[in-house]
C-alpha cells in the first residue's frame, strides 16, 4: 500500500515587520483506501516541535519528509509519495479521466521510503472502517 | 452507463449535447409525465467562433427550438438552467475552446477539476478573463433573442454551482488564479482611483472578497437584463462529489462512500441548498442514495423550488417536509460560538434550517408559523428587525441573540417593550436573558457573545424548555439518517391534529437500532416501504432496527397537546 502527500510550498513573507518564514503545508494526504483523517496527521505532526500541528505546517522539506516517514510507518505503509501542488497541476493538466487522474501520483513527485516500514498491516483498513 | 442515465443524470436534469438530437424524441418519451424536466445549458457547446452562436443552424444537436417543441409536444414542463458559474459537469467549466484560457484555482492552490458521471476530468477555468464574461455576455444576447424569436415560453432559471469542502460549501467562481489576481487590480483601481495602500493580509482578503460578491453580482444582473420576460431568478446549486477533495477521492480504488454522499445531502438539506447528483456514476448512485435523493430531492421538491408550486399556509394531505427551528445566518460563526449548532445537531438533527433570510410573505409566515426563528444582531437591518418584532406580534416564538445590534435598533427594541407595555423577565443564566410574552407568542433575547467558549448545553435546553416543544424523541447512532414530514389528516385516519412521518436511512455496511419515544404526544401508526429493515412496538413508542442499507418510513398520529 503506498500513500500520497500533496503539498504547497509558500514562500517566506514580510509584512507590517513581521516576518513570516517560508513554510511546507500539507494540503492531501492519502491512500488508496481513501484520506487520513486531519486528527491523526495532527497527532502525528505533534512531534516535530518547529511544526505548526494544527494547521500541517512545516518549517523545511526535510521536515515535512520526516513527518511523511512517519504517517506511513504509523500506517505500516512502504513508501509515500510527495508532490508539490505545483506537480501535481501539470499533471492534473494533462490528465483526462479518472484512469490518467490515478497515474499522476506514479509519473510525479518524489518517493520516500520507509526506514522502517511497521509490521502493523491493516491498520489503515481500520481507520476507515 | 446506459443511454439513459447519460442523458438524465438526476434530479430530471436533461443533457440534450450527451445523445444524437434524433434520439430526443424517446428520450422524452422515456421521462415520466408528469415531472419538470430541467434544461442546463451547455453554452459552450453552441459556440461556432468567437461571437457566433449557433442554434441548429449547424448541428442538429444545438437545436434547441426543436428540442423545447419536442417537450411540449410530449406535454413536458420545462425549464432551462443557465450557469452564473463554472459548471462541474461540462468540459472547461462550460466555457468555449476558443475562449478557456486561464485554469481555475482552488483556495489550496490546486487546479479546479472534477470527474464526471464518465469517468471524465473536466477542468474549470476562470471566469475572471474580461474575454469569458464578453462570449458569455454575447451567448446570454443570442439566446435571449432565440427564444424571444421563437417564443419559447419556459422559464430561465440561473444556477450559481458550489462544492463543499470539508464544512464550507464554495462557490465554482472561488478562484485564486493570475486571472482573478488581475481583475482584482483592476478593480482596485477602478474602485480607488487614488489609489489604496494593503498593509495587513486581512485587509487584502476582505477587498477579494467585495470583489468575487460584486463579479458574482455581475454575472446575475447580466443574466437577468439579457433574459427579461423569462427570467425567475437564481439557484444555489451543491453539485456532489465536485469539491477538489472528492475529485481525488472519488478517483481512488475505494470511491467515495455512500456515507460520504449522505452527510452532505442531509447537511444540504438543513441549509436549504439544492443540490444535484450529476457527476456521480452509476457505482456511486446505487443502494439507498436515489432513494433518498428522490425522497428529498424529487419531483415535489424540484416543484416548490423552482416556484412551481407554493405550499399553502395550511398544511393539506400532501406530506412537505418538516422542521421546527429557522436560523437567520449570522456573521462570524455566531451561531456555532454561542452553542446553539451544536445543541440542534444534538438535539433536534434534522429538524432545522437554516436560511439567509426568513421570506416575509403571506404563505411563509403562515406555512412557518410554527417554527421557532432565530435571528442575530449581526444581520438585522431596520426592515428585517420590524419583521422579526412582526412575527412575535402574530404570536409567533421569535429569539434573538443581540450581539451586533446596532445601537439604533437596541433603542427601537427597548422603545417597543414600552409602548406594547410587555412584562419582561429578566434571567441571568450564563449571560443575560429577558424573556417575554404575547398572547400565543413568545420573545426571548440574550447576549450570545457571552456564552463564548461556555458550556452552553443547559443554557439552550432552558430556552427550549420556557419555548416548549412537542416531538416524538428520537434516539438514532449519528450515521443515521431521518427526515420528517407532515401532513393533514385523511378520512381514514382519526382524529389526530396532524400525521407526521419520519424517512429512516441507514447508508452504512453495520446493522443500527433506532428508538423513538412517543411521550404520550403521538401515536404509532404504520410502517410504510421498509427494506432490509424490522420495528416493533413498545410501551414507550417504537424500535426500529436498519441492517446495513435498510431503509423505512414511519408514520405517527399527533394528539391534542395539554
Amino acid at each position: 500500500m503506498s500513500l500520497h502527500l500533496i503539498y504547497f510550498f509558500q514562500s517566506s513573507q514580510n509584512q507590517n515587520e513581521s516576518w513570516t518564514p517560508a513554510r511546507y503545508k500539507v494540503v492531501h494526504f492519502f491512500g488508496d483506501e481513501g484520506f487520513i483523517p486531519d486528527t491523526k496527521l495532527s497527532e502525528l505532526a505533534k512531534s516535530d516541535p518547529h511544526a505548526d500541528f494544527s494547521d500541517l505546517t512545516f518549517l523545511s522539506l526535510d521536515d515535512l519528509k520526516s513527518f511523511a516517514n512517519r504517517v506511513a510507518e504509523d500506517m505500516g505503509s512502504d513508501s509515500v509519495r510527495l508532490l508539490s501542488v505545483q506537480d501535481y497541476n501539470i499533471g492534473l493538466d494533462g490528465a483526462r479521466d479518472r484512469r490518467e487522474l490515478k497515474e499522476i501520483f506514479v509519473k510525479f513527485g518524489e518517493t520516500v521510503e520507509t526506514a522502517t516500514p511497521s509490521k502493523k498491516k491493516g491498520l489503515f483498513g481500520k481507520l476507515f472502517s | 452507463m446506459s443511454a439513459k442515465s447519460l442523458v438524465h443524470p438526476g434530479e430530471q436534469w436533461f443533457f440534450y449535447w450527451k445523445t444524437s438530437a434524433a434520439l430526443w424524441e424517446s428520450q422524452i418519451l422515456e421521462l415520466p409525465r408528469d415531472e419538470v424536466v430541467f434544461l442546463p445549458l451547455n453554452w459552450g457547446f453552441h459556440a461556432e467562433n468567437n461571437d457566433q452562436w449557433d442554434f441548429g443552424e449547424i448541428l442538429p444537436e444545438r437545436d434547441l427550438f426543436r428540442l423545447a417543441s419536442l417537450l411540449t409536444q410530449h406535454n413536458r414542463k420545462f425549464t432551462w438552467l443557465i450557469p452564473l458559474t463554472p459548471s462541474p459537469f461540462l468540459p472547461n467549466g462550460g466555457i468555449p475552446v476558443t475562449t478557456a484560457r486561464t485554469l481555475s484555482l482552488s483556495p489550496s492552490g490546486t487546479h479546479l477539476a472534477c470527474l464526471d458521471h464518465e469517468g471524465r476530468l473536466h477542468k474549470m477555468f476562470s471566469w475572471y478573463e474580461p474575454k469569458v464574461f464578453q462570449a458569455w455576455a454575447g451567448f446570454l444576447a443570442a439566446f435571449g433573442t432565440y427564444i424571444a424569436k421563437r417564443k419559447i415560453k419556459a422559464p430561465v432559471w440561473g444556477a450559481q454551482f458550489f462544492y463543499k469542502e470539508g464544512n464550507d460549501l464554495v462557490s465554482f467562481l472561488t478562484d485564486s488564479s493570475v486571472a482573478f489576481e488581475q481583475g482584482f487590480s483592476r478593480y482596485l483601481r477602478k474602485s480607488h482611483p487614488e489609489g489604496i495602500e494593503i498593509s495587513e493580509p486581512s485587509k487584502e482578503a476582505v477587498l477579494k472578497q467585495d470583489f468575487a460578491r460584486e463579479v458574482n453580482e455581475l454575472f446575475k444582473v447580466t443574466a437577468e437584463a439579457a433574459l427579461g420576460p423569462f427570467w425567475v431568478g437564481s439557484q444555489e446549486i451543491c453539485v456532489l462529489g465536485s469539491g477538489p477533495r472528492d475529485t481525488l477521492e472519488r478517483g481512488l480504488t475505494s470511491g467515495r462512500t455512500q456515507l460520504d454522499f449522505f452527510q452532505d445531502i442531509f447537511e444540504l438539506f438543513t441549509k436549504n441548498i439544492w443540490v444535484s447528483s450529476s457527476l456521480l456514476t452509476h457505482d456511486e448512485k446505487k443502494d439507498l442514495l436515489p432513494k433518498a435523493l428522490i425522497n428529498h430531492f424529487g419531483q415535489t421538491a424540484a416543484e416548490e423550488k423552482y416556484h412551481y408550486r407554493m405550499h399553502q399556509g395550511e398544511i393539506g394531505e400532501d406530506w412537505r417536509p418538516y422542521s421546527v427551528v429557522d436560523v437567520v445566518s449570522s456573521r462570524d460563526d455566531a451561531w456555532e460560538k454561542n452553542g446553539l449548532f451544536p445543541f440542534l445537531e444534538s438535539n433536534l438533527r434534522w429538524l432545522y434550517g437554516v436560511h439567509k433570510e426568513i421570506p416575509f410573505t403571506t404563505e411563509a409566515i403562515e406555512n412557518s408559523s410554527h417554527k421557532i426563528k432565530f435571528f442575530h444582531g449581526s444581520t438585522l437591518d431596520r426592515t428585517a428587525f420590524g419583521q422579526m418584532l412582526k412575527l412575535f406580534m402574530m404570536g409567533q416564538r421569535v429569539v434573538l441573540d443581540k450581539s451586533g445590534l446596532t445601537p439604533e435598533l437596541e433603542k427601537r427594541l427597548q422603545v417597543f417593550f414600552i409602548e406594547n407595555n410587555l412584562k419582561l423577565q429578566n434571567v441571568n443564566y450564563l449571560t443575560a436573558i429577558n424573556l417575554t410574552e404575547l398572547g400565543d407568542g413568545k420573545f426571548i433575547t440574550f447576549e450570545g457573545d457571552s456564552l463564548a467558549g461556555k458550556d452552553t448545553k443547559e443554557f439552550w435546553k432552558n430556552i427550549f424548555r420556557f419555548i416548549r416543544m412537542t416531538l416524538p424523541e428520537v434516539i438514532m447512532d449519528r450515521e443515521v439518517f431521518g427526515l420528517w414530514n407532515i401532513r393533514a389528516t385523511g378520512n381514514s385516519d382519526l382524529n389526530y391534529l396532524d400525521v407526521r412521518r419520519i424517512n429512516l436511512y441507514n447508508p452504512t455496511s453495520y446493522k443500527k437500532s433506532v428508538t423513538i419515544r412517543t411521550h404520550k404526544h403521538f401515536a404509532f401508526m404504520k410502517m410504510v416501504d421498509p427494506e432490509r429493515a424490522q420495528t416493533k412496538s413498545t410501551p414507550d413508542g417504537v424500535q426500529i432496527e436498519l441492517l446495513p442499507n435498510g431503509t423505512v418510513a414511519l408514520d405517527f398520529g399527533h394528539f391534542e397537546e395539554n
